[in-house]
């Protein structure tokens, strides 16, 4: 059961990350990447909490907080530029 | 009591994921900026509770938990600050078009006079 819906969350986050990236390389404005860089984050940081459910181990799991870290400091920098900067 | 902590770390690992694609779908065809950042913000922050909770539900110790939980919090606490950071960028140097009313606008002309 558990590896069958291990499955299924992986290709649900696959399809997701290319609707992610679709958006990255289609803009049309900055903030539109910010935003898919920030949803592509996202799934890497379920990506790797699934991949703990199913290696059942504890090793990788640091790396979601720092993924998660990276991710929110990443949309606050780019949020400065825009506003700063403005954009197209 | 084993297989039904599997069970259900499988169901929330498939709720979070289901919500994660939520996420992209609209990413994807919203055809406005702030409907894109409404969808990009909202459904990923529960999708991550709940597969954090699946992950720790499935491993099953202290560390996983632990860490977990701190993954939850962290994302309760950096989600809304980082949309509200952009979503106030986008608002003041983009100016895209809104549909409907710009209440905020509404609101700083009718102060200002």
């Amino acid at each position: 059961m558990i590896a069958v819906s291990i499955s299924i969350a992986f290709v649900l986050l696959t399809v997701a990350g290319a609707l992610f990236i679709w958006r990255l390389f289609q803009g049309p404005s900055v903030a539109d990447r910010v935003i898919a860089l920030d949803g592509l984050l996202m799934v890497v940081t379920c990506g790797i909490l699934v991949e703990t459910a199913r290696e059942d181990s504890v090793t990788s799991l640091d790396t979601v907080l720092v993924v998660a870290l990276v991710a929110f400091v990443g949309t606050g920098v780019m949020a400065r530029y825009v506003e700063r900067r403005g954009g197209e | 009591m084993g297989s039904f902590l599997d069970v259900v770390a499988g169901v929330l690992l498939m709720f979070g994921s289901a919500l994660i694609l939520l996420a992209g779908v609209g990413v994807w065809r919203f055809d406005d900026i702030y409907a894109r950042m409404h969808a990009a913000a909202k459904a990923p922050t529960l999708g991550i509770l709940a597969i954090a909770l699946g992950a720790a539900l499935s491993v099953r110790s202290v560390v996983a938990l632990v860490t977990a939980l701190l993954v939850v919090v962290l994302q309760l606490v950096t989600g809304p600050v980082g949309t509200h950071l952009l979503g106030r960028a986008v608002y003041r140097r983009l100016r895209p078009p809104l549909t409907g009313v710009d209440e905020l606008a509404r609101d700083e002309a009718g102060h200002e006079s």
